[in-house]
């Protein structure tokens, strides 16, 4: 079960949105931090996010129990620890 | 190349703990300069800084020291930007250094509203320089130039405040690097990834969301 961390901050919700639309996951605000929870590989498309690339780079807060497999400028996807 | 220092900061505002210590932001930064006519232009007459202090000095003290001018130029707030002219010093200049680190070391001023950055972009453009780069970061729209030293100057204006969550995650961010580097391992961002999750969720027990 992997969580990914993003920071509760107006500049990353393009993100936090469109990791939580994924079906399957658990969408959680925790101090501060929207996390999204899922029992498996996490994608999140960057052109679906809408955000710039000076934010893109710097959304993923952290990573509870995965691996980030691919972190560029079409997606971030992050599998779960074996 | 975010400037975490450049927000807006209401008197009421302080997420970051301001309270707790007495410093009250930057009495000044000085560098050499081998080059104080185009200092002195860039500073004073296209970005309109006024001179407020200058001292003419007898060199003394250490063998090396030469006769020199200390001059500064008020960058708000009652902070400073100050430079040395040394009377008969070669110019010096590290031809070697790494882009990486010539890039992470800068200063950035900060601006309140998008008119002011404007401003200064115009400015800039306007006495025949280039703005090496204009960006949207996370928390603040900055532009870059060199100065006539090739120091790069950011010039910032905040895109929101800071929030108390903002210094929640610095002090995480910070805990899980020194950790990181405590460590045997190669410290990485997936390590500081790793162990900023370990970190928050040791603190909120799962099923407790609460904003």
């Amino acid at each position: 079960m992997t969580t990914l961390y993003f920071l509760d901050a107006a500049e990353f919700t393009g993100v936090s949105a469109v990791a939580a639309a994924q079906p399957g996951v658990r969408v959680e605000r925790l101090r501060g931090y929207v996390t999204i929870t899922s029992d498996g590989p996490l994608v999140i498309d960057r052109r679906a996010t809408g955000v710039r690339h000076s934010v893109w780079y710097s959304a993923l807060a952290a990573v509870g129990h995965g691996r980030v497999v691919q972190y560029d400028k079409d997606a971030l996807k992050v599998e779960p620890d074996p | 190349m975010t400037s975490p220092t450049a927000q807006l900061r209401p008197p009421e505002a302080d997420p970051g703990g301001t309270a707790s210590h007495r410093v009250r932001g930057i009495n000044h930064m000085a560098f050499p300069t081998f080059d104080p006519v185009g200092t002195i232009g860039f500073y004073r007459d296209v970005l309109g800084l006024p001179l407020v202090q200058t001292m003419q000095v007898k060199a003394w003290g250490p063998e090396y020291q030469r006769d020199f001018v200390h001059f500064f130029f008020d960058i708000g707030n009652a902070d400073c930007l100050a430079f040395f002219y040394y009377f008969g010093q070669e110019p010096y200049r590290d031809e070697n250094r790494p882009p990486l680190l010539d890039l992470g070391q800068h200063v950035a001023l900060h601006v309140d509203t998008l008119a002011d950055l404007d401003g200064f972009a115009k400015r800039i453009e306007d006495a025949g320089l280039r703005i090496d780069m204009r960006v949207m970061h996370e928390t603040v729209e900055s532009i870059y130039v060199r100065d006539p030293n090739d120091i790069l100057i950011e010039i910032a204006r905040p895109l929101r405040e800071l929030t108390a969550a903002d210094a929640v995650d610095a002090k995480v961010t910070a805990q899980a690097l020194l950790d990181v580097l405590a460590t045997d391992g190669e410290p990485t961002l997936d390590a500081l990834w790793a162990r900023k999750a370990e970190l928050i969720a040791a603190q909120v027990p799962a099923g407790k969301g609460a904003p």
